[in-house]
C-alpha cells in the first residue's frame, strides 16, 4: 500500500499507540473488568432470584434498563448518520472523525441491545423472538431493526477500516504475529488497484447511503414501542423525529466528548484540532435548539389540552416534590447550556464545548428516564392490588451496578478498539495544506 | 473605529439576548408548574386510580410500631354438606389499607373451651385464602345445631396476632334445573340440618344466580314454601359456553341463623353456544395475522435493506478475488 507523506506521517505519529499497551491501558481494562465482574455478579443474583431484585414491578415494569437501552442505541444511529452524512457528503474536516462515529456505532448497538436482554429476563425463551414473531408487534419491528442494523454498523466500520488494515498488514509494525495475520485477513487482499479501490467505493456509497435512512427508521421505531401505545406521555405523533433528533444530540455530545479524550490521551491535536470541537458544537447548537423545541411542543400541547392523564404525567413532570428538579435539570442542562456555550464566543474552546457535551449527555440519559418512568407511574388503568413498590419505580443497586457494567463495557470496547487499530484513519486522510486549505485549521472562527 | 465600536456593541447586544433567552427557558418549567398546580386537586379527586398515597405528614411514623392486622372471616355452606371458612386478612399501613399476602391463617372449630385445629391455608395476592372444611369432618354442632370457628393469624416480626370468631347453623341449600317443554325453571330446596334431620326451612329468600366471567349475575329470587322449596323461572337466552351450558348458583347470604349458603349445578345447553374463538376479527395488535400492506412494507424494508447488504458482502468477496497473484503469494501464511 502506497501512502502519502501526511499518511505516512500520521502511521508513524499513530504507531506507537497500536503497538503498545501502556501501564494507563492496563489500569483502565482492568478497571472496566471489575464493573463488569460486578455487573456479571448482579447478572447472577437476577437470575437466580429473578426479577424482584431489581425495581421492577407490575405496574412500572420498565427502568433503568430500558433506559440505558435507548441512550446506547440513539448513539449508535447518531453514529451511522454522522458516518454517512460526512462520508456522502466528503466533509473534509470531517475525515479524522470519522473512525470514531463509527466506533460509538458498533460499540453501542453491541452494548444497548444487552439491556434489553436484562429487561426482558427470559434468555431460554429468546429464540421465540425469531421463531414466533409478530409482525404487527412494534417489538417485532424492532428486533429485526436492531439484528439488520447490527450487520450494517459492523460492515459500515469494516468497509471503512479494509484499507487501513491493509496499511498495517505493509507496515511491518512491532505486534505479535497473531496480530500480524489478523491484519492480513481482515484486509482481505487489498493492494489499492483501481478496481479495489472502486469495489471498496462503491460499496461505502452504497452502504451509507442505506445507514442513513436506516437510522432514521430504527430510531423512529424505537420511538413507536412508547408511541403506539395509548398511554399519557407517549402516545404522540412527534416522537418519532423526537427521538431521532435526541439520538443525533447525545451522539453528537458522545463524539466530542470521546474526541477529547484521545486528543489528550494521545496526543492527537494535529488531527483533532479546535475546528473540528468548534463545527461539532454549532452542529450540537442547532441539534440542541430542535431538541428544545420538540421538547417544549410535546409539554405544551399535552398541558394545554388538560387530558386527565396528560395532566397527572405533566404534574408528575413539573412537580418539584416529584421530578420537577429532574426535569428542571434535564432541560436546562441538556437544551440550554450547550445552546450559551457555543452561542458564546468566550465559551466557544475544546474544553468548554466538551464539558457542555458532557453534561448534556448525562442530561438526556435523565431525559430518557422521565419520558419512560413517570408515565409508567400513572398507569391508565386502576390496579386490583396496590403495592407502594407497585405504583413508585425504584432502582436498586444490582441495576445500578448492571447500568455502570454497561458503561464500562462501553468503554473498554473505545480502549480496546483503540489498540488494534488507529483512532485517526490513515489512508482516509488528506493534507489540509495540500487541498488548498489554509493551515488555520486551529484557529477558532470568530 | 466608529466600525469597531459598533461591531463591539452588537455582540454585546447579541451576548445580552442571549441571557435573556436563557432566563426565559429558565421559566418555561416554572410558569407550567403554576398552571398544573390548579388541576392538581381535581386530578387527585377524579383519579379512579386506587393509588397508595404518601402517608399524611401529620399522621404518626408506623414503622417502629408492629402493624395491626384485622381478619374478615365467614363460612359458606355448600350442597355436598362441605363449608367454604373463607378469611380476608388486610392492615391499614401508613395510612392505607393493604391486602396482605403469603401469610398463613389457622382455622379451628370450637366447641366451648375445646378447640380443634382443622388446617390453615396461605393468602393470596388479595390477602384472600378460602380453607374447605369437608363433609366428613365429624364437626360437633352444640345442642342447637350450631358450629362454632375460629380463624387465628399468628403474626410474626412486623405484624401482631389476629383472629376472628364465625359461628352459624347447619343447614343445606340444593337447587335442581327443570325444564319442561321450553319453559326454564329453578328449584332450590333449604333445610335445616342442625340435629341430624332434615327439617325444611320455610320463609326465606333465596337468590338465583348465574356463573359470569367477573361476579355472579343474579337472575332471580324465590321465597321457600313450608317445604322449605321455591320455584324461580328462568330465562331464556342467556349467553353459555361453547356447548351453550350454564352454571346455576343458589345463594342464600348473610342469613342470621344459616349465616351463607351456596349450591351449584350446570345446566346443559340452557344458555346460547358462545364460542370464545372470534372468528371475524377487527384490525387489533394481538389478531392472528398482520395487515397484508403491513406485511408487504415489512418484506419490501428487509429486501432492500438486506439486498444492499448481500450486494457489499459480494463487493468484497471481489475485493479479494482481484488481488494482484505476486501479493497474494506474498501474503500466504
Amino acid at each position: 500500500m502506497e501512502l502519502n507523506s501526511y499518511q505516512q506521517e500520521a502511521l508513524n505519529y499513530q504507531r506507537p499507540n497500536i503497538e503498545k499497551f501502556g501501564k494507563r491501558n492496563w489500569f483502565f481494562t482492568i478497571f472496566f473488568g471489575l464493573w463488569i465482574l460486578a455487573g456479571l455478579y448482579a447478572l447472577y443474583l437476577q437470575i437466580a432470584k429473578g426479577h424482584g431484585v431489581t425495581g421492577m414491578r407490575d405496574n412500572v415494569v420498565w427502568g433503568l434498563f430500558i433506559v440505558n437501552f435507548i441512550f446506547f442505541i440513539g448513539l449508535s444511529y447518531a453514529g451511522a448518520i454522522i458516518a454517512g452524512v460526512l462520508h456522502l457528503l466528503r466533509v473534509p474536516w470531517g475525515k479524522p472523525i470519522v473512525r470514531l462515529a463509527q466506533m460509538m456505532t458498533v460499540i453501542s448497538i453491541i452494548v444497548g441491545p444487552v439491556f434489553i436482554l436484562l429487561c426482558v429476563g427470559r434468555f431460554d425463551r429468546l429464540w421465540h423472538l425469531f421463531f414466533y414473531p409478530r409482525i404487527q408487534s412494534p417489538m417485532t419491528w424492532d428486533v429485526m431493526a436492531v439484528v439488520t442494523f447490527l450487520v450494517g454498523a459492523v460492515l459500515l466500520l469494516y468497509l471503512a477500516l479494509i484499507k487501513d488494515f491493509a496499511v498495517y498488514r505493509d507496515a511491518k509494525l512491532n505486534v505479535p504475529k497473531w496480530r500480524q495475520k489478523l491484519y492480513a485477513f481482515f484486509a482481505n487482499g487489498y493492494q489499492g488497484t483501481a478496481s479495489q479501490k472502486k469495489h471498496i467505493i462503491v460499496s461505502q456509497n452504497l452502504l451509507s447511503i442505506i445507514m442513513i435512512p436506516l437510522s432514521i427508521v430504527v430510531a423512529s421505531i424505537l420511538s413507536w414501542i412508547f408511541g403506539m401505545t395509548l398511554r399519557p406521555g407517549w402516545h404522540s405523533t412527534i416522537f418519532g423525529p423526537y427521538f431521532v433528533l435526541g439520538a443525533l444530540f447525545s451522539g453528537c455530545g458522545v463524539l466530542i466528548v470521546a474526541m477529547w479524550v484521545y486528543r489528550r490521551m494521545y496526543k492527537l491535536e494535529k488531527y483533532f484540532t479546535d475546528k473540528h470541537f468548534i463545527n461539532l458544537g454549532y452542529i450540537m447548537m442547532l441539534l440542541a435548539a430542535g431538541y428544545g423545541y420538540f421538547t417544549f411542543s410535546e409539554y405544551f400541547t399535552s398541558w394545554f389540552g388538560s387530558e386527565k392523564w396528560d395532566n397527572e404525567v405533566i404534574h408528575k413532570l413539573f412537580s418539584l416534590k416529584e421530578y420537577g428538579w429532574w426535569t428542571l435539570f434535564a432541560n436546562v442542562a441538556g437544551i440550554v447550556l450547550p445552546i450559551l456555550i457555543v452561542a458564546i464566543p468566550a465559551t466557544r474552546k475544546p474544553k468548554w464545548i466538551t464539558l457542555s457535551a458532557f453534561i448534556m449527555v448525562f442530561a438526556l440519559w435523565v431525559k430518557r428516564y422521565l419520558i419512560i418512568v413517570p408515565t409508567l407511574e400513572s398507569p391508565a388503568l386502576p390496579m386490583q392490588d396496590t403495592r407502594m413498590e407497585y405504583v413508585k419505580y425504584s432502582a436498586t443497586w444490582p441495576e445500578w451496578v448492571l447500568t455502570f457494567a454497561g458503561i464500562a463495557t462501553f468503554l473498554l470496547f473505545f480502549t480496546l478498539i483503540s489498540k488494534f487499530v488507529t483512532v485517526v484513519p490513515i489512508t482516509g486522510l488528506e493534507d489540509p495544506k495540500a487541498k488548498g486549505q489554509q493551515s488555520e485549521t486551529d484557529k477558532t472562527e470568530e | 473605529m466608529t466600525q469597531a465600536v459598533s461591531k463591539k456593541s452588537y455582540k454585546e447586544m447579541f451576548r445580552q439576548m442571549l441571557v435573556l433567552t436563557g432566563f426565559l427557558f429558565l421559566l418555561v418549567p416554572s410558569a407550567l408548574k403554576a398552571q398544573t398546580d390548579t388541576n392538581t386537586q381535581a386530578t387527585a379527586d377524579t383519579a379512579a386510580v386506587p393509588v397508595a398515597e404518601e402517608p399524611a405528614a401529620e399522621e404518626p411514623a408506623e414503622e417502629e410500631s408492629l402493624i395491626s392486622p384485622s381478619i374478615e372471616f365467614l363460612g359458606v355452606q355448600k350442597a355436598d354438606n362441605s363449608i367454604d371458612l373463607k378469611v380476608g386478612l388486610k392492615a391499614k399501613v401508613k395510612g392505607q389499607f393493604m391486602n396482605l399476602y403469603k401469610m398463613k391463617v389457622s382455622f379451628f372449630q370450637v366447641m366451648g373451651e375445646e378447640e380443634r385445629e382443622l388446617g390453615f391455608a396461605i393468602t393470596d395476592g388479595r390477602g384472600k385464602a378460602v380453607f374447605n372444611v369437608k363433609a366428613d369432618s365429624s364437626l360437633k354442632a352444640d345442642a342447637e345445631g350450631k358450629v362454632y370457628f375460629k380463624a387465628v393469624f399468628a403474626g410474626n416480626k412486623a405484624m401482631e396476632s389476629a383472629e376472628e370468631f364465625t359461628e352459624f347453623k347447619r343447614a343445606r341449600l340444593e337447587i335442581t334445573p327443570i325444564k319442561e317443554d321450553s319453559l326454564l325453571s329453578v328449584q332450590v330446596k333449604l333445610v335445616d340440618i342442625g340435629t341430624g334431620e332434615e327439617i325444611p326451612v320455610p320463609e326465606t329468600l333465596v337468590g338465583i344466580f348465574v356463573k359470569r366471567h367477573f361476579n355472579p349475575l343474579k337472575v332471580g329470587e324465590g321465597t321457600t314454601d313450608e317445604n322449605g322449596e321455591a320455584l324461580v323461572e328462568f330465562p331464556l337466552g342467556l349467553p353459555g359456553d361453547t356447548a351453550g351450558n350454564l352454571t346455576l348458583i343458589a345463594k342464600l347470604d348473610e342469613n342470621e341463623v344459616f349465616g351463607n349458603l351456596e349450591a351449584t349445578v350446570v345446566a346443559p345447553k340452557w344458555g346460547v353456544p358462545v364460542s370464545n374463538i372470534i372468528e371475524d376479527q377487527p384490525r387489533a395488535l394481538w389478531s392472528s395475522h398482520p395487515p397484508l400492506w403491513m406485511l408487504i412494507t415489512f418484506i419490501v424494508l428487509m429486501l432492500v435493506v438486506w439486498g444492499h447488504y448481500v450486494v457489499i458482502v459480494y463487493e468484497l468477496f471481489r475485493l479479494k478475488k482481484e488481488q494482484p497473484k505476486e501479493a497474494a503469494d506474498a501474503t500466504m501464511p
